[in-house]
Parts: structure tokens; sequence; C-alpha cells
């Protein structure tokens, strides 16, 4: 809703890489409507039930927002409480990203990807499998576990980003608060 | 410990006034304290050892998979201009009668129910959409402005909307929490077809109150919304109004009808659903790669950023947990005069003041799952109380001065709408709003009776 504080056509190395992984990401959404309906359709029609298939549903759903997360960053999507925000000059903007960042995103990022290493490292040693029927086989369960750890990563380095515009904003003579 | 707690729901409102996306400032917020509380010695560590267990139950959460499909069929049905359409084969059929417009406006915030979750997106989309031919044709600008702001928060709590969605996993989750607090191991269940179902009548209610008003207001002041002279070249022939008019009734009730009567999972309907919005698309010509890869990448960046609030209020409520929040929310509840009744009026205006900051998503994984259960385990209907809360917060959005759907319509109105007129335009539907909380208080058959018909609850 808001002006984004960062350029959308920046075009440093990190805003690449969320933009690429972002745009191959989200054909898992058509890929999601596609195998949604093909299930309805097996199980309604042809009165074939396939759990297997259903499931990946899920499993493509989980990998869109968490390795959509980045590239949502960029895209300045994810929301604000933006009515204080929407009226301030491009400068203080810029303050609040720059500190929100260090405060708030960065941290919070960094707990997520620490905590969660250990929860994945133990799924990887152990060849761990689903046990219920049609749940993910390895290594796929502890592939889809590791987007634990990729997503915070991911929007840490895009944080970054954000970091260094907002810093250049700032600097910027003649901005207005 | 409990101040604490309170603390820190007070500084997370403070902080995120900043404007710091709220994933990131809910679960930085929480974090801060966790870490001042490991420290002190006051915040157990060990209770956020879970937390991976947790956001992957958030990954792998079969109930929400309806949310990126339902935003998929909402973004495809936009960007095939659909609204577009409706609104001017609505107008072109009603518009010769004094108040047609509007009431056109209301239909098409009602039937698009579906596209975004955002309060503000669809009062935008809805602005732009109508506001210029209302004003156009001799609208006064605060009876457009209060019609646009109602019908587009309308979407929210009309079936299948992704806010249903959410609010009826929450629900799930606090109404077994409740019962097997009050002793109950075999629990009932809730469901999002449930939630769906009982908001169908009070959201029909709703839109039958704000035509009503309308055509009373036609009636009694006709210089308020002037009927239209149809110019020759704006003869709309049957074939046009069918094609614009049927696709999508058939996708809507198609799309509801297998769920209400249970031929369908949400998820499975919402899939069904966005190949159909596809294959609209495609018929109408509106289909190509470019626009493809538009609604693909909206649909991602909608659902991750629904997803990453989830995963920011899982760290934020299990702060708030562990310095007692809970209980303390408990027994502030429990010790209010007026037993349940006084605890709903309670928790209804502090998320009605809540509304003015906070957006659905937020209240929904942040507050309801607070609240929610001690609610329950007094004996409340959880299906009336996800409707309740859900209108409450429509009603939120709509007051002067802080509703967050007059901020968003003030951005795209034309100067000449004078902010005033759209305080003063929205007054009548606020009423309205209040009126149907009040009925529904009175009469919760509204909210139950269907879903006890269709489900057999």
């Amino acid at each position: 809703m808001s002006e984004p504080s960062q350029p959308v056509n920046s075009r440093n190395l990190l805003d690449r890489i969320s933009e690429a992984t972002g745009r191959a990401t989200a054909w898992l959404t058509l890929l999601m409507v596609l195998v949604t309906f093909v299930v309805v359709i097996m199980r309604y029609v042809f009165d074939a039930g396939l759990i297997w298939v259903q499931e990946s549903v899920t499993w493509m759903h989980a990998v869109v927002f968490m390795v959509g997360a980045a590239y949502t960053l960029r895209h300045e999507e994810h929301v604000r409480v933006d009515i204080f925000y929407r009226a301030a000059g491009a400068r203080r903007r810029a303050w609040v990203d720059a500190i929100g960042v260090v405060v708030f995103l960065l941290p919070l990022c960094a707990f997520l990807a620490v905590k969660s290493w250990d929860f994945v490292a133990v799924s990887w040693s152990m060849k761990e499998a689903s046990r219920e029927s049609g749940g993910l086989p390895y290594p796929l369960l502890p592939l889809l576990k590791t987007v634990l750890v990729i997503m915070p990563v991911m929007v840490s380095l895009q944080g970054l980003s954000l970091f260094a515009n907002a810093v250049r904003t700032i600097r910027a003579p003649g901005g207005s608060d | 410990m409990e101040w604490v707690a309170l603390l820190l729901f007070l500084s997370v409102i403070a902080v995120l006034l900043a404007g710091f996306p709220v994933a990131f400032t809910l679960g930085g917020t929480a974090l801060i304290f966790a870490a001042a509380g490991v420290v002190t010695g006051t915040f157990n560590e060990a209770l956020l050892s879970g937390l991976p267990n947790r956001l992957f139950g958030i990954m792998t959460n079969e109930t929400l998979v309806a949310v990126p499909l339902f935003v998929f069929m909402g973004v495809t049905l936009e960007r095939a201009r659909i609204a577009e359409d409706l609104l001017d084969t609505l107008s072109a059929l009603f518009g010769t009668l004094r108040g047609g417009l509007g009431i056109s406006v209301t239909l098409v915030g009602m039937l698009l129910a579906a596209s975004t979750g955002i309060v503000g997106a669809t009062v935008v989309t809805m602005g732009l959409l109508s506001l210029p031919t209302m004003l156009k044709r001799g609208y006064s600008p605060g009876i457009a402005a209060g019609t646009i702001c109602a019908s587009g928060t309308l979407g929210q709590i009309i079936p299948p909307s992704i806010i249903l969605v959410m609010l009826g996993d929450v629900m799930t989750s606090a109404y077994q929490q409740a019962q097997l607090e009050m002793g109950i191991y075999s629990p009932k269940t809730v469901s999002v077809g449930d939630l769906f179902a009982g908001a169908l009548i009070p959201g029909l209610l709703l839109v039958v109150l704000y035509v009503a008003y309308i055509v009373v207001a036609a009636i009694a002041k006709p210089a308020l919304m002037p009927a239209h002279e149809r110019g020759p070249d704006e003869r709309v022939g049957f074939g046009a109004v069918m094609g614009a008019l049927v696709p999508p009734l058939v996708l809507i009730f198609a799309v509801l009808g297998s769920i209400l009567m249970g031929l369908a999972t949400p998820t499975e309907a919402a899939g069904v659903g966005g190949m159909g919005a596809l294959l609209m698309a495609v018929l109408r010509k509106q289909l190509d790669l470019g626009r493809l890869t538009e609604i693909m990448q909206s649909t991602l960046r909608i659902s991750s950023m629904v997803f990453l609030i989830l995963i920011g209020a899982s760290v934020f409520s299990l702060v708030f947990r562990g310095y007692g929040g809970d209980e303390g929310v408990r027994a502030v509840l429990e010790a209010l005069p007026g037993g349940v009744i006084g605890a709903v009026v309670v928790v209804m205006l502090v998320m009605f003041l809540l509304g003015f900051v906070l957006d659905f998503i937020e209240i929904t994984f942040v507050v309801v799952p607070i609240v929610g259960p001690v609610l329950l385990a007094m004996g409340l209907d959880p299906v009336w109380l996800g409707i309740m809360i859900a209108i409450n917060l429509q009603t939120s959005f709509l007051t002067p001065p802080f509703g967050f759907a007059l901020f968003y319509l003030r951005g795209v109105a034309p100067p000449e709408v004078p902010t005033s007129a759209i305080y003063r335009g929205v007054i009548p539907f606020v009423a309205i709003q209040v009126l149907a909380l009040l009925l529904l208080a009175i009469v919760p058959e509204l909210v139950t009776w269907l879903p006890g018909q269709v489900y057999g609850r």
C-alpha cells in the first residue's frame, strides 16, 4: 500500500537472488491449483484416492510461503501498520527500516535459523521418513524441514539489502523527514 | 509475571505503529522480551525449544492450504477484470433506478468476497472501480464513500473469504483446548466449513440491510443518488448481461455449494475454484503468459505475507504464554461482572479498539488464540463467536476517525471528496453493523442454524 523505501528496480546481488527464487517458486502456486483439481477429479470421477499427490499440495504450499518470503520483502508486501509510516517522509521511513532490520528482523531470523538448525540436522542424520501413509519419504521430509533454515537466511540477506538502501536514503543530501 | 506479558502486548502495539513489517516486529519484540527474561531469570528458555516443531506444524497445516488456493482464485478473477464487467453490467441494469448504482456496488462487493484478505486492498479496488462513476453520476460523495467502504469490507465475512479460513483454523484449536480444560476428552470439533455456513446468513443479512438503507435514502432524498439517464450507446443486450453475470455466479455458487453440501473440503473447492477462474480468464481472452506470471507472483506474495505473520505471531504467543499472559487474561475475563456476557462484551470492545491498529490477520493470529479458549470454555458456540468477531472487526474498520477502510478510501478518493464527507457517509453503515451485532447476540440461531442443518452439529 505504501511507497517502498527501497527502489524495486535496484539490482544488487541480494535483490537478484530474492527475485529469481521468488519468480521460480511462484510457479508452484499454479501447480498447486492444477494438482488439487486433478486430485478432486480423480476422487469424484474415477473414485481413486491419491494421498501422496494430495499431500504434495501442502508441501508446495510450505515451500511457496517460506522460500518466497525474501522476495515478498523485496517487493514491500509484508504488511506494515502504516498509519504513521504512510504519512512520514522518505528519510523517516528509511530510519524505521534501518532500525527495524537491526533490532527485529536480523535477530528474529538468526534465532529461527539457529533454533531450527538442530531440528533439521537431526532429521537428516536419522534419515527421517514420515510414518503416516502418504507421508514424505526420506530424503524429502528432511529437505522440507530444511526450508525452516533457508527462509530466515534468505530473509536476512534481503533484510541487509533493505538496510543498505535505507542507509543510502538517510545519507542522501536534501532528503526530507 | 503477568505484568510482563501485558507490557509485551502493549509494547508490540506501540512498536508496530512505527511501521516496520508486522511479521518481524511481532516476533522480534517478543524475542527481546524473552532474552531479557532469560538474563534476569524470569523466563524459561526451554519454552522456546518447541518452536521449530511448531513452525513445521504451520508449514504442514492442511486447513490453511486453502488460503493460497483461494487467493489464486481471487487474484485471477481480479486480473481477468471480472469485477469491472460485473459492475458495468449491474449498473447498466440497475443504473436507471434511483440508488441503483449504489446497490450494484454493494452486490459486486458481496460477490468478490474471496479476492484478498487485506482490508485495504479490497477497499482500494472498489474505490478505484466505482467512486469515479458514482461521482460522475451525481451521487453525493458521502453516500458513495459509505457504500464503497461498507461493501469493500463486507467481502471479509462473506464466504469463501480467506479470513474465515484462518479464523476457522484458529477456532478449531481454541475449541479443542477449551474442551480439554473443561474435562471433555472426546471433544466436538469445529471446521472452516462450519464457519462458512455460519457466516452466510449474517453476511446476506448485512447485504439486505445495506440495500434497504440505500433504497430508503434514495426515496427520502433523491438528490443524494440521482437515477442515470441511459445513453443510446449504453444499452446492454441480454447476451452481454448473461455473459458477465453467469460465469462468476456459477463459479462462486459451485465453490460455496460444494463446501456447504459437504461434497468437498474448502481446500478442494478452492483448487477447483482456481481452475474455474483460470478457465474463465482464458475464455474471456484475458490470460496470457505475462498475466499468468503476475497472478502467480501476486499469489505468492500474499500468502507469504499471511504466513509470515502467523510465524511471527507464534513466536509472540510462546513468549506471551511463557510470562503467564494466558493465565492473566483468563483471570481477568473470569473476574468480570456479568459472567460470560461481561467477558464477551469486554473482548469485543478490546478487539474493536485493536481494529484501529491491527488488520484482520494479526488479530486472528495474535488475539483470538489468547481469548478464544477462555470464552469457549465459558460455554459459547465457536461458530457464533467467530462470526461475532468477524462482524465486530468489520465494524471497527469502518468507524471514523481511525477505521482502516476510511484511510484507504481517502488514499484513492479525489480531493473534491472531503474527509468529513467520508466520515458522515459511513456512519449509517456503522449503525447497520451495530444493529446486526445486536441481532446476532439476541438471536444466535441466525449464525448457528445453518451449520446445524448442513453438518448436523
